[in-house]
């Protein structure tokens, strides 16, 4: 009897184990696995973390959007076409037809709301709200617009000055609050609801969302680029990558972010069936020097420094696989930014080679002919961590000592934009879409930290102080302004340059590298074109994406 | 006895509060805020300044507290400021696969780890006896949260018999237990570690004891002289090292919910710890020093069930 009632147990177990194998069994689904506990706000308005993209991505879309694996080109999204006026003060887009809103369930009154045709008179609505510096983040891109509805699928932008098509275009883009929220949904469920739930016009719906632990979309069959390969997406918060390399290894996630780490990279190429992808844009690793605390206001010192740092010993040291060097404060992938050719053919100081016995020489002159001692204050996140590492040790050459103070990332952030001069040597790491964001948020005169009229990130606080010590405050904020009020792209271009190499001259920067991002992938997963660069800063998953049965 | 339990409940009170004030000065006054980790990198700082008022965080320390405390006695959680969720749902969504997992890792450990050192104790200097207290030192010896990738490798991966992601569905018996299986042996096996080895050094303590050469010498049974004479005196260490270790095992559930990505508690506090979610947070630590508390009583009311001298006077 106990025999039989053993085999009886073990047949169970078996059936479990069975059952439970039926129910993880995948179809036309993808699962990605994020690095994230959870959401933080699928607000379009303000949704803008890695985590928060990967599913706004996918149920929005705006005007025109980054051509896929491109991020300076554009083409039509919801727009079919667009024009700007002579004058460069009004642009006017004209919509496709027969664009469908996702049809959606209220989940507090419970009622059903049918899809409808997105017209002018959503994307006015959009942008009225994102005009709104109480309901949106990106409000001031916005400053002086005004919207109209011309007719049902047209729709202009009228502008107090001129703008380029480098600097309007992005704001309408899909990226940040270009991404645009239908107006009845918005107006039915409100920001509190929207915080957690997409309604839009992308390839995939919302289905089911379960905090802290995955959201869930399914194709939108009336998608206007038709309807998806895929039957839908769900998104899981992972935030432990051992777990997230465990889920791809046994198929539960067909696609994973992984670290900008280079044994990671080369532990994932070694597993069978599995793919890496080491695309752009990336984040630009920048150290800033504060040119108002000692000894960094001499700048033979941020000179020194300079010269005795090393790109590719950086760029070695984070892994040659996912860094790109870069040798201006913006990119050369940036209209605006400077390749090494071209700081070279300007002048060839600007590119500080690397040379010891001048930059110990330059130490001297200022008074330090055995170094001193200084600190920066770190983020725990390895992207920080690492580069801090290398430039700390690179430093030691020349006799700098510095201490690097770890703090959580949060912290990080509050300490550097809410205190003045806090740490002499600040890295910050992340990408910005153009030339105009960049040199804005660092190095305007009014986005000073704490200081400034609007602060945002210039802890140099350059524009208000002098940091070259002649007596004269040192400021690219004419250059800033030249450029935002000239429409000739090329112009336009030529100023951001100028403002690039007046930073190098200054040395109040280090623009060192790329760290490249980096997500793996089962090789039954298809994007449906070319991942290069993307601006969701995730491999995008398209109605042509796809999954290999 | 109903007085003893009902001034135990009461005693926990204080305690409870104390570590929910702990918790919620510490996450106020730890720097970053919850505002500027919302909006992330490019928040302007009119839009932060905006989203602390909505979020109440302009309000004065107290009052905060005030209205925390009171949201709980009305048995209200708050709603998360991140993503805008009743924490109270969250936690009723969640919980089960906390508790599931510590009781799961208890009772495998309990189950397994008893017996374990029982015959450990009883085959002193055997090779069962060595195997186990090698095995119990290796037990000892590996954090949970290593064990349980070994365990996933081997049997998630190499073998292919259990997934390495997720809790299952809760509805679903067969798909739940399914998942539950690797991490609670994760835990179970650390338990068992600890229970086999308080039980073997307790059980030999009390083998040399005169009663039970007495009682050998009255001509029982070897099996009488253990069940009614060894097992029932060594019991009292167990149950303090089992209700210990179970205290420390209900905390070890938020590591091996991280490595087995399951939606419980822990899962969620590391969540909320990483977006300054100090609402949930504190939520959640009261539910965790709930948990201990309940814990802390069952063990002290076992007591009494194990030696009848024990008075709860």
């Amino acid at each position: 009897m106990f025999r039989q009632d053993g085999k009886r147990f073990v047949l169970v177990c078996f059936g479990i184990l069975l059952l439970g194998a039926l129910g993880y069994a995948t179809d036309n689904w993808l699962d990605i696995a994020v690095d994230g506990g959870d959401l933080s706000t699928l607000n379009p308005y303000f949704a803008n973390t890695t985590v928060d993209r990967s599913v706004v991505h996918k149920a929005y879309n705006a005007l025109i959007r980054y051509k896929l694996g491109n991020i300076v080109e554009f083409e039509p999204d919801l727009a079919e076409s667009w024009e700007v006026s002579s004058d460069g003060k009004v642009w006017t887009f004209h919509l496709k037809k027969g664009v469908m809103v996702h049809d959606w369930t209220n989940p507090e009154t419970g009622e059903h709301h049918p899809s409808y045709e997105l017209t002018a008179e959503d994307v006015v609505h959009h942008f009225q709200i994102a005009a709104d510096p109480n309901q949106s983040l990106n409000a001031s891109a916005f400053k002086g617009m005004t919207f109209k509805a011309v007719d049902k699928y047209t729709v202009q932008f009228v502008l107090e000055k001129p703008e380029s098509a480098n600097l309007f275009l992005p704001k309408v883009a899909d990226y940040m609050t270009g991404l645009i929220v239908p107006k009845k949904p918005y107006e039915d469920l409100g920001p509190d609801i929207m915080k957690w739930m997409v309604v839009g016009t992308g390839p995939f719906k919302f289905k089911e969302y379960r905090a802290r632990e995955a959201y869930v979309l399914e194709s939108w069959d009336q998608y206007f680029r038709g309807k998806p390969k895929l039957d839908g997406v769900t998104i899981w918060y992972v935030p432990d990558l051992n777990a997230r390399k465990l889920g791809l290894m046994k198929g539960d996630y067909e696609l994973i972010e992984g670290p900008p780490s280079q044994p990671w990279v080369e532990e994932m190429r070694a597993l069978p069936h599995t793919v890496v992808d080491v695309f752009g844009p990336g984040e630009r690793v920048v150290f800033f020097f504060t040119a108002t605390m000692e000894p960094f206001t001499d700048p033979r010192v941020r000179k020194a420094v300079l010269y005795a740092l090393n790109r590719e010993e950086l760029a070695a040291s984070l892994g040659p696989d996912i860094t790109e060097i870069t040798y201006s404060f913006v990119p050369s992938s940036l209209p605006g930014g400077l390749s090494k050719e071209e700081i070279a053919a300007w002048d060839p100081d600007l590119l500080y080679e690397t040379n010891i016995d001048k930059a110990k020489e330059l130490l001297a002159e200022a008074g330090y002919p055995d170094g001193f001692k200084t600190m920066t204050i770190c983020s725990e996140r390895g992207q920080y961590l690492l580069p801090t590492q290398n430039f700390a040790e690179q430093l030691r050459r020349i006799g700098i000592d510095v201490e690097i103070q770890i703090v959580d990332h949060a912290t990080h952030h509050h300490l550097i934009r809410e205190k003045l001069d806090v740490s002499p040597i600040i890295l910050y790491v992340c990408w910005r879409p153009n030339a105009d964001v960049l040199l804005t948020q660092w190095f305007y005169s009014k986005s000073a930290v704490v200081v400034g009229e609007s602060p945002i990130q210039n802890y140099t606080r350059l524009g208000l102080v002098d940091v070259t010590g002649d007596g004269v405050v040192d400021s690219i904020d004419p250059l800033i302004e030249a450029a935002r009020a000239e429409v000739d792209p090329c112009e336009q271009a030529f100023y951001w340059k100028l403002a690039n190499l007046k930073l190098l001259d200054w040395a109040v920067c280090w623009p060192a590298c790329i760290q490249l991002f980096t997500w793996a992938r089962n090789e039954r997963l298809h994007y449906g074109y070319d991942l290069v660069a993307d601006l969701t800063l995730s491999p995008r998953i398209t109605e042509q994406t796809w999954l290999e049965q | 006895m109903l007085g003893y339990v009902i001034r135990r409940i009461l005693l926990a009170i204080p305690t409870a509060l104390g570590v929910l004030t702990v918790i919620f000065i510490v996450m106020r006054i730890a720097p970053g805020d919850p505002a500027e980790v919302i909006l992330g990198e490019y928040a302007s700082q009119e839009a932060v300044e905006a989203l602390r008022k909505e979020l109440g965080l302009d309000q004065p320390l107290w009052k905060q507290y005030v209205d925390f405390v009171g949201g709980l006695f009305k048995g209200d959680l708050g709603k998360s400021p991140i993503n805008g969720q009743s924490v109270s749902l969250l936690v009723a969504r969640s919980l089960p696969y906390s508790l599931e997992l510590s009781l799961a890792g208890i009772g495998l450990g309990v189950l397994f780890g008893l017996p374990m050192g029982i015959l450990a104790a009883v085959r002193r200097n055997s090779f069962f006896d060595y195997a186990s207290r090698v095995f119990s030192l290796l037990g000892l010896s590996f954090p949970t949260f290593y064990l349980g990738v070994l365990l996933l490798l081997l049997f998630g991966i190499k073998l292919n018999l259990f997934p390495v992601v997720g809790g299952g569905d809760l509805s679903n018996i067969a798909d739940n237990l399914y998942h539950l299986f690797l991490p609670a042996l994760t835990m179970g096996l650390i338990m068992m570690a600890y229970v086999s080895r308080m039980a073997r050094s307790s059980i030999l303590n009390v083998l040399n004891e005169d009663y039970v050469k007495t009682a050998r010498a009255k001509g029982l049974r070897e099996r009488a002289v253990l069940y009614k004479h060894v097992l029932k005196n060594a019991l009292i260490p167990i149950v303090s090292i089992v209700g210990v270790y179970s205290v420390v095992l209900i905390g070890g559930t938020i590591m091996v919910e991280l490595v087995f990505s399951r939606p419980g508690m822990g899962k969620m506090m590391i969540g909320a710890m990483k977006q300054r979610d100090y609402i949930t947070i504190q939520s959640l630590m009261v539910i965790y020093a709930g948990l201990v508390i309940i814990v802390n009583l069952l063990t002290d009311l076992t007591y009494g069930f194990i030696d009848p001298r024990i008075k709860y006077d």
